[in-house]
């Protein structure tokens, strides 16, 4: 006799600790609740890292507060994405909107999922020049989490375009990923 | 088959006592330098390179890509990962020497035990999902399965279990990758409550987080970069079945079996360091090994005074190593584990030549 199929559910859950910020992430925190963005310039290749992971993967040397760099929070957007947000339960967003990688100047690392604000979604484009609005000083919750993006999203609201002309492909040609 | 003669040269390994926040990559960059340094070798000599991790540790995805920027990937490298203890990553890199065309291996090992909430949750999720894992049979309560078997099949207590963990203790008293070490009383040992009948929480070894590397070189270019390879005279993995019914928790055929077939029944192995999950582990591997009582066992203190997943495997070979190359034996033995109560296991002979 055949047996109907039946289903369970099984619900599972694995709890992680969140991993302590290291005191490169603390520093790099403090600097943007101050609107700063720093770098770490390698001490071999002088390539510029935003934000500093503390060594550098070309080079395989450390890297630490004496190769500190200031950043300036401007530069252009590499690639780009138009997000079309499901409306899933816990959904904040209602509206297309476009999440982008962005070459500061003077550095030699992108930064990803950069929110661009100011610009119709249509008008949005590689080599675009954009610059960061921070969110007011009252506004920002930093967690001090440690991540490859570090948090800038909790101090900076989006990048809007400067309104300079385009930087020509072959100055972000070897950072499109 | 053995066409060419493979050897660890080198071996590293992060110490358990490190500033807060270091992920797996800068866990790793220093090690790695530091075994390629002590032979005077640099990323570039590299011919291949393999890794072992497990994500399922942090919670985190493809995090043994961004920890090839440790290993230095550009220009591109040839490498390959397992999401096996570290030892794994020396095997496929053995076999990847013995091709021939390559000279110079590098291997490395991160895990972080430590930010799983309970590392017993999260290894149970490594079971077979239709019986074990709705059971919530977690690696302590597996592992205490196969120590009440053991127990019961040689006539051996909880006391001799005890032994163990303070012989662990006492040894790793000098050692840089020790959770716990020093001088334990047996009596004060087996009056603590068990976690799970008849293991104690000491006869688990603590997690922690870890990172090592090892150097692997073939031929004659191991015998110009250092006075005394640890030549590989034997390694083998095999493997139990998964499921834990289906075996005599109190044997180890698969050890039997890797150790055979990498030479440990020729006789001469003066040193052995284990990977043992508990305490019992011990009493099965010496069993299927066939390690007489002449037989040094884990003098590094191994997993019982650390248990630093997924690299465990890698150190108690690194040990081995240093046993061999320090000039401590002339054949010493590196074990691996991995999987519920020791169903795959991974033996390595390491011997020094005149």
């Amino acid at each position: 006799m055949k047996e109907p199929v039946q289903f369970m559910s099984q619900l599972t859950a694995v709890e992680y600790r969140v991993p302590e910020a290291s005191a490169l992430a603390q520093r790099i925190g403090s600097a943007i609740a101050e609107s700063r963005i720093i770098g770490h310039a390698c001490p071999e290749c002088g390539k510029v890292y935003v934000p500093p992971r503390g060594y550098c993967p070309l080079c395989s040397v450390p890297t630490r507060d004496a190769n500190e760099v200031d950043v300036q929070p401007r530069g252009t957007i590499t690639t780009f994405s138009v997000i079309t947000p499901l409306q899933y339960q816990g959904q904040e967003e209602k509206d297309d909107y476009v999440q982008a990688t962005i070459l500061l100047d003077g550095t030699h690392s992108t930064i990803g999922m950069q929110r661009i604000n100011g610009v119709a979604i249509a008008d949005v484009h590689t080599g675009m020049r954009v610059a960061a609005k921070w969110r007011p000083e009252s506004e920002r919750v930093l967690s001090g989490g440690a991540g490859r993006n570090l948090a800038l999203g909790e101090a900076i609201a989006g990048w809007e375009p400067t309104g300079e002309p385009d930087a020509p492909l072959s100055e972000y040609a070897d950072y499109i990923v | 088959m053995r066409t060419r003669d493979v050897a660890i040269v080198s071996f590293a390994q992060a110490p358990l006592d490190q500033p807060p926040g270091m992920s797996e990559t800068t866990l790793l960059l220093p090690t790695i330098t530091e075994a390629l340094e002590r032979v005077g070798l640099t990323r570039r000599d590299v011919g291949f390179t393999c890794s072992g991790s497990a994500d399922y540790l942090t919670g985190g995805t493809f995090t043994f890509v961004q920890m090839l920027e440790a290993a230095g990937a550009w220009p591109p490298i040839s490498e390959s990962h397992v999401e096996m203890d570290g030892a794994w990553a020396l095997y496929e890199a053995y076999v990847r020497l013995l091709h021939g065309d390559v000279d110079v291996a590098l291997v490395y090992a991160s895990g972080r035990a430590g930010l799983s909430v309970s590392l017993r949750e999260t290894l149970a999720l490594q079971n077979d999902p239709y019986y074990l894992v709705p059971l919530g049979a977690d690696y302590v309560s597996l592992a205490a399965l196969q120590a009440k078997a053991v127990l019961a099949a040689t006539g051996r207590t909880e006391r001799d279990l005890a032994e163990i963990v303070a012989r662990a203790r006492r040894d790793a008293k000098t050692s840089a990758n020790a959770a716990v070490a020093g001088d334990f009383a047996i009596d004060e040992l087996l009056a603590k409550d068990h976690l799970v009948a008849p293991l104690r929480e000491h006869d688990i070894g603590p997690p922690v987080d870890g990172a090592a590397a090892a150097v692997l070189v073939a031929g004659d270019r191991a015998r110009d970069l250092v006075e005394r390879p640890a030549w590989i005279a034997g390694i083998d993995h095999r493997a139990d079945p998964h499921y834990p019914g289906m075996r005599d928790l109190a044997r180890s055929a698969s050890s039997t079996l890797a150790g055979e077939k990498a030479r440990v029944h020729e006789g001469g192995v003066e040193i052995a360091e284990l990977t043992t999950v508990c305490s019992a582990d011990e009493l099965v591997l010496r069993d299927a090994l066939r390690l007489g009582d002449d037989v040094a066992i884990t003098p590094s203190g191994g997993s019982l005074v650390g248990n630093a997943t997924m690299v465990d495997g890698l150190a108690r070979i690194g040990a081995a190593f240093r046993h061999t190359s320090e000039g401590r034996a002339q054949r010493a033995l590196g074990h691996a584990s991995s999987g519920p109560c020791l169903q795959q296991n991974l033996v390595c002979v390491l011997e020094a030549r005149a």
